[in-house]
Formats: structure tokens, C-alpha cells, sequence
């Protein structure tokens, strides 16, 4: 067999066997924990089991005197150090004008916790055992303070606060859209529907935790810091800008396998800065393991977003204008990247597949006595999308019309394309009709209701429902930088600074190196998370393919470019007569030629290279129609997923194994949060009641499996160098409303009407059942 | 210390442990053999399991020195030489991993179940693998590559 035959077998659009898979198989796997280190020492932390307290005193000395204990640092004694705070400016203003705020998020907390899992004392020993006998062995003297976690208790006056620049715990404050021409609308509408819609805290609860490794190296200075992140650049740079006397050059982050990450390990994190600090200070490797009780209170949440939203429409059902008032619970130190979730990129896409005209959006960022929050797959896009395919439903509810039928009046045709919503952002293509009448036959919409009748006769409720919809992907970080190097041993070696966690994306960009190369896939070695090798954004927010894929393919090409120029050295022929076919470069017309791994070998260096970067000149925008049927058991509330059908515009496919993985395993962490997942405190204590997976409810393998997936590769993306869309998060975004549509639907057919409207997830057996006997969780607007 | 006697993927194992030295430990630590993950603290992810005589047992809930002269697979005695168990197969070919954290755990459950019950129904898969969580696949494909793998080893006659 020809390398060529062989190659195309594996270049991009064929469904590949993973290059990462191998290894995780054979449990040979590299992540972090898997590391050992001669002299390692092990780092614990003490966490604060208050939600809110004042550090009065850490008392170290009983730790320190137990066996194996080498050090115990409080914050004081970071801060006396010269450790810096998180570096963390809040975005857009407070509602009296002043800057956004928050109280600043030391590394260990240094006089005041804000959250339960706060760090409050760091143990370093030569075991694990004997660090956590020495948290155990600090003695903190708090003094409890009165605690607060729901945004909307957050806000009244009298509620505890949690920084003096912000009072009333307001951290910042969003207005966008145009409220006068909003309310005007709502004014002439001939149909405006109501929904009180709470996006509840999730877990991001990849398997592994977070585990952080830093080896000092006394001759260079530097440092060495392994760790599961998806940016490790973000990494480098936050640990020398925290660490006095430390320069980013100092500083050497590796990643290895990711066990997941979900959003939640991108960024620097509070503990990552305290394991670089002990050993630096110690001159010894030190090792911190998170354990779940920490993953679950120290690790960033997503969601937890409470909206009060209005659709008006006219006679026609065609909506009018969009309004929302929303509160998002951004924890207890408003992050950035928390707040600019909720504010500013949710609103995005907050009018999705739809020509809405009018917009007016209030959001509040509000501060409680909660785990920070931060990324979480889909960031922003999952709350908006919920919200208004949830009003598209109530809408057609209302206006008894056909659910489908009220989206297509409303889709921004493939003629207004490019379509400037009204938040400002370009969508370059789509024909989100196409997908919607896809789906629709994919489902066999038609026929649901034969299907309705027959779970009847079984004595379930069944539902449907709906959602089409757009995301944003990118992360509006749309450059990336890729190194060829093509090595004599036989392997083209492809640097990245993108990062697999799971998604495959090394597979992926082996197969857009093998479309240039035409050699066989085992011959792509990608290598990641290296800062001294690569830097770059790192991967989040579905950017990977189309900024890294696109690099990959630039750089590759310039590699074979400039070596054509080699290879008429090395035959004594002009560069403008070799032709490269499937790792050979021949004279056109001749058989002398040389292969590309023997040119490499004749190189002085030994290897032939090239960068590549790449820019896409716009985010990509990935759509899709997903329905859902669902089949309640009334008896009990329990909630069975029945059908699922998926149409997802994704533009071109490189991996189609891995792209269909993403959809369904992201629609299963959809499904999750409209079923089953939700962060939970005690109101009066602050305490985290969901902190193990006893009581924070995954989905278990027992869940659906019918998925019908499939892709429509008709549209692609216009504005990068690939065509294709990023996919990370599609699913997920989906899922939930569609999910959560077809429960109220069975609900309402049940006989509540539009009061099923009122029920809110997740859509535990408990709440449903309540909601058959229309006792609703409602928010308290006070 | 106590002098602990075990098989680990065949291998006569003979070393010293504390009596509180968990079983996962001993395999992650002194033993190296790391393919065997810790996800959780509550013995409720399943990453942790192992095979204990062809039972799937969670290796974080048992003191190494239960094992006393028993026979401990994992994940790395699975494949025979250079050739994969039909389940590493399996997993690859059907897309059933994502981030591979979890695969380890996954595979040995599903190996004590194909042991025991040679050729389940998709239901008694998922019931198998009630102990095991994942976070990125949604389970869709772990269930294909169990029910692949249980198709080769009846189709070869060989054990799991």
C-alpha cells in the first residue's frame, strides 16, 4: 500500500482512530498526579468551614511540631513574603458609577473568608499523611460573620456584606440594547409572555482534579510548574507576576493529560500561586492534589443566573422586541472572567438564530458567600440560549402556535446574512431554517402525537420540545502560532500551544498536518503545554480548531515551501522544477527525488523547520435544531428522556468520530443540568450541601443513549482559513433548553397550562412531581 | 509495618505496608503503577477500580493488606503483551473515552461484568457501570465498546 492511499485514509473528513487514545488505554497517561519527583514534598490545604468569618489568628505552631511538617503558611505570611493577590480588575462599572468591585481574592485568605473552601492555612510535609495531620493540628480562631448566597437575598438592604467599596454587593452592572425603543414595543405588542427563569450553579466536576506540581531548579533559578490547566501560558505568567522577583522567563508551565476541564481549569487559580511559593521558599518539589471536597468548593462554578424575561410579539407572533432583568451570583470575589460571562458575552447571543429588533438587557453581578464563579462549557451562551428558547415556547403557548413554526416566523434568513445583531456581533453565514426543517424530520415532528397517544396508554406524560439556536465561539482569541519541525527518525513534529483535555484536538491537527504532508498519521507528533516551547491562549471556548487547525495547516504548507528550496540543493535542481507528493520531492518529469525525512537528516540542524501562525478574522458561529421528547412518569415525577434528535451546522468536519463525541457527550452535560445537577447551601448557614458525588448528581451511565446525530457541512465558517466552526460546546448549549421545553410540555398537556412554565430545574423526580401538584420553587424578588 | 503477600497483574508481590495503607496507594505509589486513578474521596467515581480475584472492586475503599494473597488486575495487566484486551480495543474503535481519566476505571468494570456475564444486555451494562463516572462521553459510546468487546471475546472464545 502507497502512502498516499494510506495517508488519505487518515487526513482530514475520515473518521480516525485517536492518536491520544493508545496510552489512556493502557493506563499510561500522563497526568499530573502520575508524576513523582525525588524529594517531593506534599502541600494540603486547611479551607474554611465558614461561609463567612473573620480570621482572627492561625495559630501554626502545634502543626509545625508534628513529624514530616516543614512549613505552615497563613496569608500573613504570604503577604509578608511579598506574594501578590490575584491579579483581577472587575469589569464595567457599578450601578453609581464607581468601578466594578470586589473584595481582593488572596491566595490564602489573609483576615477575612468569603466562602466556604476559602484557603486559610497551606501545610507543607514529606508525605501527604503528615500534611494533613498538620491542617488538622492550625488552629484558625474565627469569628463568624452572617453569610448570604442567593443573589436576590444578596441585594436587600440589611444583607451582609462582603466588600465596603460595594454595600449593597453589587460587583458591577450591564445595560445594553436600547430599553426606550424596548418598552415602546412591549407598549404595541399584541402578545407579551412572562417567565421567571433561574439558571441554577453547576459543578464543572471534571474526573480529575486539580493537581499542580513546582520543582525548583537551584542553578538556573527557575521554576518548573506541571499542572491540568487549559492555558498554561495564563499560568506562566500569573505565577511570576504573583511571585516577587520571579520573571515569566523564570517560569516554565508543562501540562500533560487533561482529565477534563470544562472551562473550569482555565486560568490561574489561588493554589496554583501557594504550591509555586513553598517551592521556591522550601528549594524542593512540592505537590498539591485537590481532593473532590475541594474540586467541588475551591474549583470555579458556572451558571447561577436568575432573569425575569419578557418577550413581545406581534398579531403574527413575529417577536417585537427582548427584555430581561437578570442577577447573576458571581460568588465570593467577583473574577473577571466570572462577571464578563454573564454580562457581556451570555448577552451576545442573547437574540440567538432570531431578527429581533429591539433589545433592552439590565444584568447585575452580585456578590455572596459562594464559590467564585467561572467558565463552564458554554460560559454565557447556555443561560442566554435558555432564556429565549424558553420565551419562544411560552410565546408559542400563548399564541397556540406550533413551537417550530413561531421560530421559523422569526429566523434571520440566509439572504440577511452577514447579520449584525443587536449586541454588535457579526454572524458571517447560516441557514438556521435548513436546520430547523432537518431536525423537524429528523424527529418526525409530525408524528408526535401517534407517539403522545401510545405513552399515554403506558400511563406516562410525554412531552416535546425544541430549541435552534447559535453560539459564539473563539473566545475572541483568534490567533494561534504552530512550529514544524520535520525530524530524519520519520516524524513531523507539530508544537502547539493549544491543549487536549479530552476533546481531541491533537487528532485533529495531526489530520489537517497529514491533508499537507501526505504521510500516515502515526507520523504527526504533536507536541503540547510547554511554555518554553509554545505559548499561545491556551484552549477554551471552542477556539481550538479554527485558530490552532488553521496555524497547523499555514505552517505545515511554509514547511514544505521551504523545503523544496532544500531539496533542490540537494538534487542540484531549481526549487521551481520540485514537486512533493506524499513525503517525496521529486524534479518534475524525472524519477530523482529525495524523500522529506532523508532531506531532513542532510540538514545541519538535523531537521527541517517552520512556524505558521494564523488569525481568523471573526468568531465562528456554529448552530443547530435540537428536539427532545421526554416521557413523565406521574406517579413519581420521574422524568425519562425518550428521543433525541440533533441538526447541528458546524461547517467542515475534520474529525467526525470526535466532533459527534463532542455533540453528545456535551448534550449529556446538558441534559444534566436540566435534569439532574445543581450547586447547593444552606441558606441560614452557607454551607455547601452538594460537596461530594453522593450529593451532587452527575449523570450515571444508566441516562439515554439514542441519539440521532447529525451534521449539515453545507455552510462553512467564511471568516478562517478552515471553514469549520467550533463544536466544544454545541451540545451542551442545546441540550438543556430542548430538555426542559419538552418537560414543560408534558406538563402542560398534563393540565397545568401555561403554569407548567413555572417549574425550574433541575427537573428532579421531586420537583416535577410537586409541579403536578403545582407546588412551585419560585425566586424570591422580594 | 505488616508484610503483605499479593498477585498484582501476575506478578508475586511481596513488600510492607502500614495497615492503613489503601490498596490504590499501594498501587499508585510504591508499585508505579498509576493507570489506576483517584477521582473522588467517597468511593463513588470509579475511576479507582481494579479487579480483586475478577471481582471489579474500587481501590480506594479497600486496605491493601484485604488483598492478602489475593489476585489484583489493572488497568496495565489488561492488554497481553503488545496486544490489546478487546476492551482497549473496543474503547478506541467505538470513541468510548474522551479525556481517558475515567477509561481505566471503566474498562475494569466492564471486565468483571463480561466475566461474569459473558453477554449482557445493554441494560445490564449500564447497571454494571453504575459505579463509574464520566464526564466527557455521556456514556453513549462506553456502552457500544463494552457491547463490541463482548462480541469479540464470544466471537474468539476467549475469557475477558
Amino acid at each position: 500500500m502507497s502512502t498516499t492511499v494510506e495517508a488519505a485514509r487518515y487526513g482530514s473528513g475520515k473518521a480516525v482512530r485517536r492518536i491520544e487514545d493508545p496510552a489512556l488505554v493502557r493506563g499510561a497517561g500522563q497526568f499530573t498526579d502520575d508524576l513523582k519527583r525525588a524529594g517531593q514534598t506534599h502541600l494540603v490545604f486547611l479551607r474554611s468551614p465558614h461561609a463567612h468569618a473573620v480570621i482572627k489568628g492561625v495559630d501554626k505552631s502545634a502543626a509545625l511540631a508534628l513529624p514530616g511538617v516543614l512549613a505552615v503558611y497563613s496569608g500573613a505570611d504570604l503577604v509578608a513574603a511579598g506574594v501578590k493577590p490575584m491579579g483581577n480588575a472587575v469589569p464595567f462599572p457599578r450601578p453609581d458609577g464607581k468601578p466594578g468591585a470586589s473584595a481582593t481574592r488572596f491566595p490564602i485568605a489573609v483576615d477575612r473568608v468569603r466562602f466556604v473552601g476559602e484557603a486559610v492555612a497551606a501545610v507543607i510535609a514529606d508525605s501527604r499523611e503528615a500534611a494533613m495531620n498538620g491542617a488538622e493540628a492550625v488552629m484558625v480562631d474565627f469569628e463568624d460573620l452572617p453569610s448570604v448566597t442567593d443573589a436576590l437575598q444578596a441585594i436587600r438592604p440589611g444583607a451582609p456584606v462582603l466588600c465596603e467599596q460595594a454595600p449593597d454587593n453589587i460587583a458591577s452592572e450591564m445595560k445594553h440594547g436600547d430599553a426606550a425603543a424596548a418598552d415602546a414595543a412591549f407598549k404595541r405588542a399584541a402578545h407579551v409572555v412572562s417567565l421567571d427563569i433561574v439558571n441554577q450553579r453547576l459543578a464543572p466536576a471534571s474526573m480529575e482534579p486539580r493537581v499542580v506540581l513546582a520543582e525548583p531548579d537551584a542553578a538556573s533559578g527557575r521554576l518548573t510548574v506541571t499542572l491540568s490547566s487549559q492555558m498554561p501560558t495564563a499560568v506562566r505568567d500569573g505565577i511570576a507576576t504573583a511571585l516577587p522577583g520571579l520573571s515569566k522567563e523564570q517560569v516554565r508551565v508543562r501540562v500533560g493529560d487533561v482529565g477534563g476541564g470544562f472551562g473550569m481549569k482555565t486560568g490561574l487559580y489561588p493554589e496554583d500561586i501557594v504550591v509555586a511559593h513553598a517551592a521556591r521558599t522550601l528549594g524542593r518539589p512540592v505537590k498539591w492534589c485537590a481532593q473532590r471536597l475541594e474540586e467541588f468548593s475551591a474549583s470555579s462554578h458556572g451558571r447561577d443566573l436568575v432573569t425575569k424575561a419578557e418577550l413581545a410579539l406581534d398579531a403574527n407572533g413575529k417577536v417585537l422586541a427582548l427584555r430581561t432583568r437578570s442577577y447573576a451570583n458571581v460568588g465570593g470575589y467577583a473574577m473577571t472572567v466570572g462577571v464578563v460571562i454573564q454580562l457581556l458575552i451570555g448577552p451576545w447571543v442573547s437574540t440567538s438564530v432570531y431578527d429581533i429588533p429591539a433589545i433592552s438587557l439590565h444584568l447585575t453581578a452580585v456578590m455572596t458567600n459562594t464559590t467564585p464563579t467561572g467558565a463552564y462549557r458554554g460560559a454565557g451562551r447556555p443561560e442566554a440560549i435558555y432564556v429565549i428558547e424558553r420565551l419562544m415556547d411560552a410565546a408559542a403557548r400563548e399564541m397556540k402556535i406550533d413551537g417550530a413554526e413561531l421560530r421559523r416566523r422569526n429566523m434571520i434568513r440566509p439572504e440577511q446574512m452577514p447579520y449584525k445583531n443587536p449586541m454588535g456581533q457579526t454572524y458571517d453565514v447560516g441557514q438556521f431554517e435548513k436546520m430547523l426543517d432537518q431536525g423537524l424530520a429528523l424527529a418526525d415532528w409530525k408524528g408526535f402525537e401517534a407517539r403522545r397517544a401510545a405513552s399515554k396508554a403506558k400511563g406516562r406524560l410525554r412531552g416535546r420540545g425544541i430549541a435552534t439556536f447559535l453560539e459564539w465561539t473563539g473566545g475572541n482569541a483568534l490567533s494561534e502560532v504552530v512550529t514544524v519541525n520535520v525530524l530524519p527518525e520519520g516524524i513531523v513534529e507539530l508544537t502547539v500551544a493549544t491543549m487536549p483535555m479530552g476533546q481531541g484536538i491533537n487528532t485533529s491537527l495531526a489530520q489537517l498536518a497529514v491533508d499537507v504532508f501526505g504521510v500516515p498519521l502515526e507520523q504527526i507528533r504533536v507536541v503540547h503545554g510547554d511554555t518554553d516551547r509554545a505559548n499561545g491562549f491556551g484552549s477554551a471556548g471552542s477556539r481550538s480548531l479554527f485558530t490552532g487547525g488553521a496555524a497547523v495547516q499555514v505552517a505545515s504548507e511554509r514547511t514544505i515551501e521551504q523545503a523544496k528550496n532544500l531539496a533542490g540543493e540537494a538534487l542540484e535542481a531549481s526549487s521551481r522544477d520540485i514537486e512533493y507528493r506524499a513525503g517525496r520531492f521529486t524534479i518534475a518529469g524525472t524519477d530523482r527525488g529525495i524523500g522529506l525525512f532523508e532531506l531532513a537528516a542532510k540538514q545541519p540542524t538535523a531537521r527541517i523547520t517552520a512556524d505558521g501562525d494564523a488569525t481568523a478574522g471573526a468568531p465562528s458561529w456554529p448552530n443547530a435544531c435540537h428536539i427532545c421528547e421526554v416521557e413523565v412518569d406521574p406517579d413519581t415525577g420521574a422524568v425519562e428522556i425518550a428521543a433525541y434528535a440533533s441538526v447541528n451546522d458546524i461547517g467542515r468536519v475534520v474529525s467526525p468520530t470526535i466532533v459527534r463525541g463532542q455533540i453528545e457527550g456535551g448534550a449529556v452535560q446538558g441534559i444534566g443540568q436540566a435534569l439532574c445537577e445543581a450547586v447547593a447551601y444552606d441558606r441560614d448557614s452557607g454551607q455547601l450541601l452538594t460537596a461530594s458525588f453522593m450529593d451532587y448528581a452527575l449523570p450515571h451511565a444508566d441516562g439515554f443513549r439514542g441519539f440521532k446525530t447529525v451534521f449539515d457541512t453545507s455552510v462553512p465558517c467564511t471568516t478562517n482559513l478552515l471553514g469549520v466552526k467550533g463544536v466544544g460546546e454545541l451540545g451542551t448549549i442545546g441540550a438543556t433548553p430542548a430538555v426542559v421545553n419538552a418537560v414543560v410540555d408534558a406538563l402542560a398537556a398534563a393540565g397545568l397550562g401555561r403554569d407548567a412554565e413555572k417549574v425550574q430545574m433541575p427537573l428532579t423526580a421531586s420537583t416535577v412531581w410537586r409541579a403536578l401538584q403545582r407546588d412551585f420553587d419560585r425566586p424570591d424578588w422580594g | 509495618m505488616t508484610s503483605l503477600r499479593i498477585q498484582v497483574n501476575g506478578q508475586s508481590v511481596d513488600t510492607d505496608v502500614a495497615p492503613t495503607t489503601l490498596l490504590i496507594d499501594l498501587l499508585r505509589g510504591p508499585l508505579g503503577l498509576t493507570g489506576t486513578h483517584q477521582g473522588c474521596d467517597t468511593a463513588q467515581c470509579g475511576a479507582c477500580t481494579v479487579l480483586i480475584d475478577g471481582q471489579a472492586v474500587k481501590s480506594c475503599s479497600l486496605l491493601a493488606l484485604q488483598a492478602q494473597g489475593r489476585a489484583v488486575t489493572t488497568v496495565e495487566g489488561l492488554a497481553r503483551g503488545d496486544t490489546m484486551h478487546p476492551l482497549q480495543e473496543a474503547f478506541i474503535a467505538c470513541h468510548g473515552l474522551q479525556c481517558g481519566f475515567c477509561t481505566p476505571g471503566m474498562m475494569m468494570s466492564a471486565c468483571g461484568l463480561l466475566r461474569q456475564v459473558p453477554q449482557p444486555s445493554d441494560a445490564q451494562i449500564a447497571d454494571a457501570l453504575e459505579g463509574n463516572l464520566c464526564r466527557c462521553t455521556g456514556y453513549v459510546n462506553i456502552v457500544a465498546a463494552v457491547q463490541q468487546a463482548a462480541q469479540t471475546l464470544a466471537a474468539t472464545g476467549e475469557k475477558a
